[in-house]
């Protein structure tokens, strides 16, 4: 038996790792659509900053009627009420996108599973569990996350592994981080590299350690040959992943620019954090996506990654206030509507610490000072949710907001009316500011290739 | 004591039982005619009026005012480099402020304070112990003032509380007490176990004819995240070479979930205070209501409790400056209004009558000899 | 008294094979194995940890783990066969690597861990690298390397030492290139060509002997196994035989055991499993993890240790429980603090009978705050009885019968109004007659009598099998057909790491009838899996020509 050594991964190869089962039709060839990057040049050292793609993920919706004004048709404006007041302050960096539809084609809208998948893959799940085709972060990330150390980083803040909402297959979806302290280990733990430290020395350790990973992860074309053909593709992925560990060591090779917005970040402190005991009450799912949002932007800014998702609460709703018996997702189903009111109260408190949960999110990324701007005018972070009304689990209308101007390539501040059209027109129109030369995305009837030219610059 | 009035309880298990429902839910541990309990709180009850009505003069003065009463103010600026030392520092000289330097709470006979300031209220918490309507001496019990319960109920016998009702330390949330029951939720040491035999299994809250035994445990509580008890563990027994240590017992009853007892001399553990004694309450009486879960019970504890072993303790405790207490006026307060067990020779009174609020988790008792347990 | 069960359990299981199912090869009736095509499973971080203690010993730290495998059809065994390993996940596994070989070459483990010492440990030494690499490798790699894989575990060693300047340095350098290697990480069906019939395939006696050793034992084959394998023993009948009795009268028996409950009982819902600490105070994380501890050391004295009819797992009053446990089941314990486990036999009258009233059934299949009569009948149906549970309708309004102020007090009374609606009603009909059986016990699994005041009324019938409370309940899944042929299914399901299709239905016919005359006793139906030749048989697999470096 010969081993095939080194073992550089082919970029076709490699590719196609990367799209198993994306539903994304690719215009032009891959290699030449490569970094489009429109960012503004930063005076101090002449780079050019780059635009970056994060997700949000809060779980159970919104209350219609109580959160954002519906309108007949697109324009400059949101009207955000009671439930989404937190948002206000960010009118001018957001995008919000009402009444665009989810068609089934016939198929089954598996409760709390169907909206999240459509929303991200543009494909609806033909059962419970099946992620048909690869979420739109890592079609985004295969784009532009090929230079950092990290193409894409996860974070959730329910103490839930598997609550990520980014994944290439049902098998091939990473378990997110759920610790702070975890996370910070991972970010600016003894690998990062201060781009900021005077006395950058690269460690000839790396290079013997990358070169030994290429030398290991070889197996022998005879060893292939006996694989199924799905066994084989599950090989191709295995070695996707070594070479993006190599791209990560190979980062720690380069000595890095200075970067005046990155600041290294202290550890989080463990009690304030890992109350795993009970992750999902909402003071501690609060604390702990305040702490997580502070050590991504900071990532971003220190570009370590160019990617990064993160969930605030879950799609099926397991958050929930410490001494009630019943959770959020309970809630929206068992709580009647005040008629005073108009709406679940409970529930309500829930929906509102979402928006409130994104707003200091915005606000985590805005306070960082990035060229003339802030981190959030150079990134574009779609905030999806599995559901429109979570009492009766429709998946029409679900709210999706796109924020931040990326880079200054999309307009904001504008409420874009649907009008029933598949959302997957949203995630398209994002698809392209960030660069993916996409010509449509989704299948069967969530198939478009019309992205929303009104919010694209 | 907080009002424990008999109430009509709607009976849990006798409900199960008359609707033909399985009653293992609370039934299982009294199927062998016993319940335990394991006792956390422990506290002197004192009654406080809004206004400090009961101390009209005002609370008594601590040991360390009396001493700094009593030197000079060159003194004072030397002990304390003139004013800088906090209070804290100045407790060793307060304390040691006998003619030679003797420690005035181990030996309170080597000065004359001023005496301390007691009880004047009408009211207190309590039982009436001694079975006279007016306080008058009998074979067991000296001349003594009578208290009204605040629930109007007269003849209520509490010298202890009025020994020291106006000290700051002993004020509800007083320290000294505070930091004893503290001690024993970490320390594991003090507990006490009440074991109720002979309960009417087929209606645990309405048995005649019930025997309490009190025990230590040596295990330690059991706690939640927050540190409160835990109801049905398991504790064992402490017993020495063999032989169930403590082990005094009571006769009772219990009607729609309280339990009363006859009167009888019972030896508990108790810790505080960075100090472990074991007390005997003579002629003690427990008063306990059981919640209707039989999970919890509140109650108390009345009896004479022996003013030695009372001031022994305040003298040994150490940061006498939470007590507040002033040693030599309270050894001659407390011997003063003792108003149980004249001493055979003095015929003075050597014990203070007294209430203690207790809460108790329900509890399995293991014995030794048996490896069996009740609850 | 570890020690004393184990010896019991010895006897027991001796006793058992010369008395029951000493069966020869599998002639006793068993249909012809169709044979599945070969499988690549990425270990289980079960797998992973029991590996590396087996291979470099207890003292070695696993901290951390790989993504957790998901479910898939039902079972994590078929979840591993499809399981990819993504950026996030390699990079899990890559660090634990560096811990793990960090570990093994310290001074305080070398000693033990190398089979060698070199000549000048500030050198390379190809020697001792290559003893070293060929010992353990061949337990990583459940086979002999090949002389290229040990070229490269040496050169790696090589060029670590230069670098490090100490040849022990240089040697965790090529252990975690092993540690990270497809041949480690998965499990490969490797196979050759059948000598006793033509133009077939089957597994190499490697292969044959990883199968047996991650069902038999969740871990790697041990040198012996490696052995039997080399000499070819596995492919005969009485090799094979020998080998299964000897892992089977082991007491790391119960690891594979437990690992097929762990997966068969969905044990992974113990990882974020959260209870109100207001609500429920006795139920700490220790009870978690206690409670998880519990149902396996019921099933492993029950099935293995006493050799018991499988289904009274459903009725047994005897179980282990710790201090805290005994707090949420309101029993005396002797030792009430510590991690002292001590037996207990729950008295009668007392709900608490069989693994559904435990804990770690009971308060798992329930909300964080409260009981879930559908959340528990759903998890019997599918867990346990195998039957599918068809999820919950899109568009249903659930206020008028969980509004909690609403004059239904009892679950079943919220729930009765929750199947008048017909959209429902067809699947809580399924769920909710059983999942109310288990009413006494609140979301903690602590026995009550009454809901918000009103007595709970926990009767009901199991598909015809009427029951009064709890302990009836058990009585009813005990006399179920499907509580029996289920756990057969599971575990061929398990074994293979795959649904039986049609063809493997005479199969699992056979198993469960066999499993019934051997009194439904768990060890023999596992040792019947492990011989029969539908255990190791192989189709050709579904493959194209390999094309990883040319296809357009």
């Amino acid at each position: 038996m010969s081993i095939l050594l080194p073992r550089k991964i082919p970029r076709r190869t490699a590719l196609r790792g990367m799209l198993n089962g994306a539903a994304v039709t690719l215009g032009i060839p891959f290699l030449d659509c490569f970094l489009d990057n429109k960012g503004k040049a930063l005076a101090a050292t002449g780079q050019s900053l780059p635009v970056r793609f994060g997700t949000w993920y809060w779980g159970m919706g919104h209350t219609p009627g109580h959160a954002i004004t519906e309108k007949a048709k697109s324009g400059v404006g949101i009207d955000f009420l009671k439930e989404t007041a937190s948002l206000k302050p960010f009118e001018k960096q957001i995008n919000f996108f009402g009444n665009f539809g989810m068609p089934l084609d016939g198929r089954s809208n598996y409760t709390h599973f169907t909206g999240w998948v459509g929303s991200r893959t543009g494909s609806i799940p033909q059962r419970q569990g099946d992620i048909p085709a690869t979420t739109i972060d890592l079609l985004i990330a295969d784009e532009i996350g090929n230079d950092t150390r990290f193409k894409v980083i996860d974070a959730s803040s329910t103490g839930l592994p598997r609550d990520n909402y980014s994944a290439r297959s049902a098998e091939s979806r990473a378990e997110t981080e759920v610790s702070a302290i975890a996370l910070y280990a991972r970010l600016f733990g003894p690998d990062f590299v201060d781009p900021n430290s005077g006395n950058f020395k690269p460690d000839p350790n790396i290079m013997l350690e990358k070169s030994v990973l290429s030398g290991f992860s070889g197996v022998s074309k005879a060893y292939l040959a006996k694989l199924g053909a799905s066994d084989r593709e599950r090989m191709d992925e295995y070695f996707t992943s070594i070479r993006q560990l190599e791209i990560q060591m190979s980062k720690r090779l380069e000595k890095p620019e200075p970067n005046v917005a990155c600041l290294k970040p202290q550890p989080p402190k463990e009690a304030q954090v890992d109350k795993i005991a009970a992750a999902r009450e909402m003071p501690n799912v609060i604390e702990t996506h305040k702490v997580m949002a502070k050590l991504l932007a900071m990532a971003v800014a220190c570009d370590q990654t160019r990617v990064f998702n993160m969930s605030f609460t879950d799609a099926n709703g397991n958050v929930r206030r410490p001494g009630e018996s019943s959770t959020h997702h309970l809630l929206t189903h068992a709580e009647l509507v005040d008629p005073a009111l108009g709406y679940q109260p409970q529930t309500f408190w829930f929906n509102t610490q979402c928006s409130e949960g994104f707003a200091t999110y915005l606000e985590t990324l805005s306070s960082i000072k990035e060229g003339d701007g802030t981190l959030l005018d150079n990134c574009l972070i779609m905030a999806t949710s599995e559901t429109n009304y979570a009492k009766v689990h429709t998946i029409d209308g679900i709210p999706i907001y796109l924020a931040g101007k990326a880079g200054g390539r999309m307009k904001t501040g504008m409420h874009v009316v649907g009008s029933g059209d598949p959302l997957t027109r949203i995630g398209l129109t994002a698809m392209k500011i960030m660069g993916v030369q996409a010509q449509s995305w989704g299948t069967k009837s969530m198939q478009t290739s019309k992205p929303l030219s009104e919010i694209m610059v | 004591m907080k009002h424990i009035a008999p109430k009509l309880l709607g009976c849990f298990l006798g409900l199960s039982l008359a609707l033909g429902q399985s009653t293992a839910a609370f039934a299982a541990p009294p199927s062998k005619g016993t319940m335990g309990f394991v006792i956390r709180d422990w506290f002197t009850s004192v009654y406080n009026s809004k206004f400090n009505d009961e101390c009209p003069d005002g609370l008594t003065p601590s040991y360390d005012e009396i001493w700094w009463r009593g030197i000079s103010r060159e003194e004072r600026a030397k002990i304390t480099q003139n004013g800088l030392n906090p209070p804290l520092n100045r407790l060793p000289y307060a304390m040691r402020r006998g003619p030679k330097g003797e420690n005035v709470c181990l030996q309170p006979d080597v000065v004359k304070d001023p005496p301390m300031r007691v009880i004047e209220g009408k009211y207190s918490y309590g039982a009436n112990i001694d079975g006279t309507t007016d306080g008058r001496a009998t074979a067991k019990t000296c001349k003594h003032e009578k208290f009204t319960h605040p629930d109007g109920t007269p003849g209520i016998d509490n010298q202890m509380y009025r020994l020291v009702g106006c000290i700051y330390g002993w004020r509800k949330g007083g320290l000294p007490e505070a930091n004893a029951h503290e001690g024993r939720g970490t320390s594991g040491l003090g507990m006490i176990l009440v074991e109720i035999t002979g309960v009417n299994d087929k209606d645990p809250r309405n048995s005649d004819n019930v025997t309490i035994t009190f025990h230590r445990s040596i295990d330690q509580f059991a706690l939640d995240g927050n540190g409160k008890p835990l109801p049905y563990s398991s504790y064992n027994i402490d017993t020495e070479n063999g032989k169930n240590r403590y082990g005094d017992k009571l006769k009772g009853s219990i009607k729609n979930g309280v339990l009363t007892t006859d009167r009888g001399d019972v030896r508990v553990p108790y810790y505080g205070g960075y100090g472990f004694m074991h007390p005997a309450i003579k002629n003690m009486a427990l008063h306990m209501e059981i919640a209707e879960d039989g999970a919890t019970a509140t109650g108390q504890v009345t009896g004479y409790y022996n003013a030695d072993e009372f001031l022994y303790w305040v003298g040994g405790m150490v940061g006498h400056a939470t007590t507040a207490a002033d040693c030599p006026a309270l050894h001659v307060a407390a011997r003063q209004l003792a108003d149980g067990y004249p001493d055979p020779k003095t015929g003075e009174c050597t014990h203070l009558s007294t209430a203690i609020d207790i809460k108790a988790y329900s509890a399995f008792i293991i014995h030794p000899e048996q490896k069996s347990a009740s609850r | 008294m570890a020690l004393q069960l184990n010896v019991i359990k010895g006897l027991l299981l001796s006793g058992v094979v010369a008395l029951g199912f000493g069966m020869a090869g599998c002639s006793d009736g068993e249909p012809v194995a169709k044979g599945a095509p070969p499988t690549m499973r990425r270990l289980s971080n079960e797998q992973y940890r029991n590996v590396i203690s087996d291979i470099f010993g207890p003292q070695i730290t696993v901290a951390g783990q790989g993504d957790n495998l998901a479910r898939a059809d039902g079972m994590i065994a078929i979840g591993s066969r499809m399981a990819r390993i993504t950026p996030a996940g390699f990079e899990k596994f890559y660090n634990l690597a560096r811990l793990i070989s960090t570990q093994v070459v310290s001074p305080a483990n070398r000693d033990s861990e190398f089979p060698c010492t070199p000549a000048d440990p500030k050198v390379a030494d190809d020697t001792c690298a290559k003893q070293f690499y060929a010992k353990v490798g061949r337990l990583l790699y459940r086979r002999p390397l090949t002389t290229a894989e040990l070229d490269e575990a040496v050169k790696a060693a090589n060029e670590g030492a230069k670098t490090k300047g100490s040849f022990y340095a240089g040697a965790a350098v090529g252990l975690v290139g092993m540690l990270t290697s497809p041949q480690f990480l998965f499990i490969v069906d490797e196979t050759e060509p059948d000598p006793d019939h033509a133009g077939q395939q089957r597994l190499t006696a490697y292969a044959k002997a990883a199968r047996l050793s991650f069902l038999l034992w969740n871990s790697t084959p041990t040198d012996d196994l490696l052995t039997a394998a080399e000499k070819g023993e596995l492919h005969k009948d009485s090799g094979l035989e020998k080998q299964v009795d000897r892992m089977m009268a082991s007491s790391r028996l119960d690891s594979g055991v437990r690992a097929f409950f762990e997966d068969f009982l969905r044990f992974e819902q113990f990882d974020t499993l959260e209870k109100d600490a207001t609500i429920y105070p006795a139920f700490s994380l220790k009870v978690t993890e206690d409670a998880r501890e519990q149902v396996l050391r019921t099933m492993i004295d029950h099935l293995i240790t006493r050799d018991a009819d499988y289904r009274e797992l459903f009725t047994t009053r005897k179980t282990f429980v710790t201090g805290p446990l005994a707090r949420i089941y309101r029993i005396p314990v002797t030792r009430p603090s510590g991690n002292a486990w001590q037996p207990y036999e729950f008295p009668e009258g007392d709900l608490h009978a069989g693994i559904l009233t435990q804990i770690g059934f009971a308060a798992v299949a329930s909300h964080p705050g409260r009981s879930s009569p559908t959340l528990r009948g759903r998890a019997m149906r599918e867990s346990l009885l195998c039957q599918k549970v068809p999820d919950p309708p899109g568009d249903v309004d659930f206020s008028k019968f969980e509004d909690s102020d609403s004059p239904n007090r009892t679950a079943r009374e919220r729930l009765t109004a929750h199947r008048s609606m017909e959209a429902c009603a067809g699947c809580h009909k399924i769920t909710d007659p059983i999942g109310l059986g288990l009413e006494n016990l609140d979301g903690a699994a602590q026995q009550r009598t009454t809901e918000n005041g009103a007595v709970i009324d926990t009767s009901g019938d199991l598909d015809g099998i009427q029951f009064k409370d709890a302990v009836g309940l058990g009585k009813a899944f005990h006399d179920h057909p499907a509580t029996a042929n289920c756990v057969v299914d599971r575990l061929a399901t398990y074994a293979f790491a795959r649904v039986p299709r049609t063809e493997d239905k005479a199969y699992v016919t056979y198993l469960q009838k066999s499993f019934a005359n051997d009194g439904y006793r768990f060890a023999p139906l596992l040792k019947r899996i492990a011989l029969s030749d539908a255990f190791t048989a192989v189709a050709p697999a579904k493959t194209e020509q390999a094309q990883l470096e040319t296809k357009p």
